[in-house]
């Protein structure tokens, strides 16, 4: 196939199918086994140094909250970020010096971003379906996947994209190259101990990241009896052998929303995108301090940080409940 | 129908959007964006068409949102997903789009060329070391690449209409020569539609793909428009006056899709 044109972008992951496949034969069970563990253990045992990871989704809306709070707390550092549609994870995580390199789909709080540039943080551009094209392709077992945007820009060009000639049509296409995440980081609303999850209502690309990743850890607002899969298999989202680790995760996603159960925490959030506004950074390093550095574990974070009343009220200020179970 | 006379700019864009969305009624929108494209498509569901077709980046198809939406909550929420006729997720809308299935793209942007070429990246300096970063181009990008129609909001200023931006994040008519967009390996026939601003509609000439003034608000001649443009568009032989917004549809923007006026409640207002 002719390639006519290559984007400069740094490619933070490099396509290598077979080495993905070696890796899950060697490393990922197949078997039906019990994988829940706590976040520390979990973060501890599936989150390395220089390892590049895909979350989903987001700290406003069933994002893996916890997770991403313990990776910062047990300083994790030379993290490469797939970043589409995210605001906050991948700035907490780039200001808390654990990220060094960032694919940018879209990153909220633009200031931030700039300041982090000017710190050495690296970038490569790319657009939100791009790289969730990119995770499909990964999640695949492909190479690359063939896509018809992206052509013709400075996105184009910021990106480790190609413009090929496709080999039926003649006409000129873009291939997207493969990405095979490190680390999956997914929050669900229910799960088994075996990793069988069920995600409820619309998403980013869940079931791309943790096919996609070597390394899959799913928190779970709460953990449900085998015997409930069984009797509806129709409603698993993620079956077991994609998942390496199960954490049990209340508030989960705390400050955000999970859709049916809880309502977003409009003042964390705020409190958040202070923290990310404030140039100075004096704010981002109180906000870390409290939220992450200064208590233990989720369950600290919650009585100490969030409070039961709080956690009340944003339980039944979710009045939505259709179509989440 | 009353014609309103006092009204913010915002308001004024988001309801010749909205009346656009009406008078094409029975196509499909994605819309990326959660200020006045969202805030369009709130008002021309809730006044004009209930059953409109609506797509959101996460894979929400056709919602009924749940308004008014919380801060920063506009997309991603149980309130924008409401009632919707599916859920899916990113790549379905995105292969969606990619088949031709979604006629009118919405966005927003920071800077936008003759050619309609636009800019959510960066301003200023280059990629490595810019002056200052925006966002990315979020679904911007593919919005702009596979919709058969891209309408654009951006305000009337120099600064917002140049002629070369700083970062092309999404494609217009790119460099303008003819297939330009199809050699870039977009998808034929598709292409930028409008640019909307509180005081302006433009569109591109069919010849030479450049940005044309079709249309101006009440409140302004066609020099106001282009003395607030860095570089010069064509300028239609009858350019058209825009009604303004109605009070109905002032009523159900201000107490149904934006309260709070998060988007509505821009600073400049127009007394007519």
């Amino acid at each position: 196939m002719e390639v006519l044109d290559s984007g400069i972008g740094e490619l933070f992951h490099v396509p290598d199918p077979d080495g993905h496949r070696a890796y899950l034969r060697e490393n990922r069970s197949r078997a039906l086994v019990e994988k829940v563990m706590t976040e520390q253990e979990a973060v501890s045992k599936f989150v390395s140094d220089g390892d590049y990871i895909c979350y989903d989704c987001n700290m406003f809306m069933r994002g893996p909250s916890s997770l991403i709070r313990e990776v910062i707390r047990q300083k994790k550092k030379e993290l490469g970020i797939g970043g589409r549609f995210t605001y906050l994870p991948a700035i907490l995580l780039a200001s808390a010096g654990c990220a060094n390199r960032i694919d940018i789909g879209y990153i909220g709080f633009g200031r931030i971003l700039t300041q982090l540039q000017e710190k050495g943080v690296k970038f490569s551009e790319w657009s939100n379906s791009a790289i969730t094209m990119r995770q499909l392709a990964g999640s695949l077992g492909i190479p690359f996947i063939p896509a018809r945007f992206l052509g013709g820009t400075d996105a184009f060009r910021y990106s480790g994209a190609k413009l090929a000639k496709d080999p039926w049509t003649g006409k000129e296409v873009v291939l997207l190259p493969a990405l095979n995440p490190d680390v999956g980081l997914v929050h669900v609303h229910q799960c088994d101990v075996y990793g069988n999850a069920r995600i409820f209502g619309p998403s980013v690309s869940p079931v791309e990241t943790v096919a996609a990743s070597k390394k899959v850890i799913i928190s779970t607002e709460e953990i449900i009896d085998n015997e409930y899969i069984r009797r509806e298999p129709g409603k698993t989202t993620i079956p077991y052998y994609l998942v390496d680790a199960v954490v049990e995760a209340p508030f989960g996603a705390h400050p955000g929303e999970v859709a049916g159960v809880y309502v977003s925490d409009t003042e964390g959030i705020m409190e958040a995108a202070a923290a990310c506004g404030d140039t100075s950074g004096a704010a981002m390093e109180q906000y870390l301090e409290k939220n992450i550095y200064s208590v233990a574990s989720h369950q600290e974070y919650l009585e100490q940080r969030v409070g039961l009343e709080k956690l009340l009220s944003l339980k039944s200020r979710a009045k939505i409940k259709q179509g989440y179970s | 129908m009353t014609r309103a006379s006092s009204f913010t700019e915002a308001e004024a864009t988001v309801c010749t959007t909205a009346k656009m969305i009406k008078a094409e009624q029975d196509k499909s929108f994605w819309v990326g964006g959660g200020g006045t494209p969202l805030t369009s498509i709130l008002l021309a569901q809730k006044h004009y068409v209930p059953n409109l077709t609506v797509v959101l980046e996460d894979g929400v198809i056709a919602p009924q949102p749940h308004i008014p939406l919380d801060p920063l909550m506009t997309f991603v929420s149980s309130k924008a997903n409401y009632r919707a006729a599916a859920w899916t997720t990113m790549n379905t809308v995105c292969t969606h789009a990619s088949l031709g299935l979604f006629d009118y793209g919405i966005l927003e942007s920071l800077q936008i060329d003759p050619y309609g070429n636009f800019n959510s990246s960066l301003l200023g300096g280059d990629y490595y070391h810019p002056g200052r970063r925006f966002g990315g181009a979020g679904g911007a990008n593919e919005i702009a690449s596979m919709c058969w129609r891209t309408i654009l909001h951006t305000d009337q200023e120099n600064r917002k209409f140049v002629k070369k931006v700083d970062f092309i994040t999404s494609p217009g008519y790119l460099d303008g020569s003819p297939g330009a967009r199809e050699r870039a390996g977009l998808p034929a026939g598709s292409g930028p539609y409008r640019v909307i601003t509180p005081e302006a509609v433009f569109g591109y000439d069919e010849e030479t793909r450049y940005m044309k003034l079709l249309a101006i608000s009440e409140w302004v001649e066609v020099n106001d428009v282009l003395e607030k443009m860095d570089f010069e568009p064509m300028v239609a032989d009858k350019v058209e006056r825009l009604e303004p917004p109605t009070e109905e549809e002032l009523e159900v923007l201000r107490v149904y899709v934006d309260p709070r006026g998060q988007t509505i409640g821009s600073q400049k207002w127009i007394n007519l």
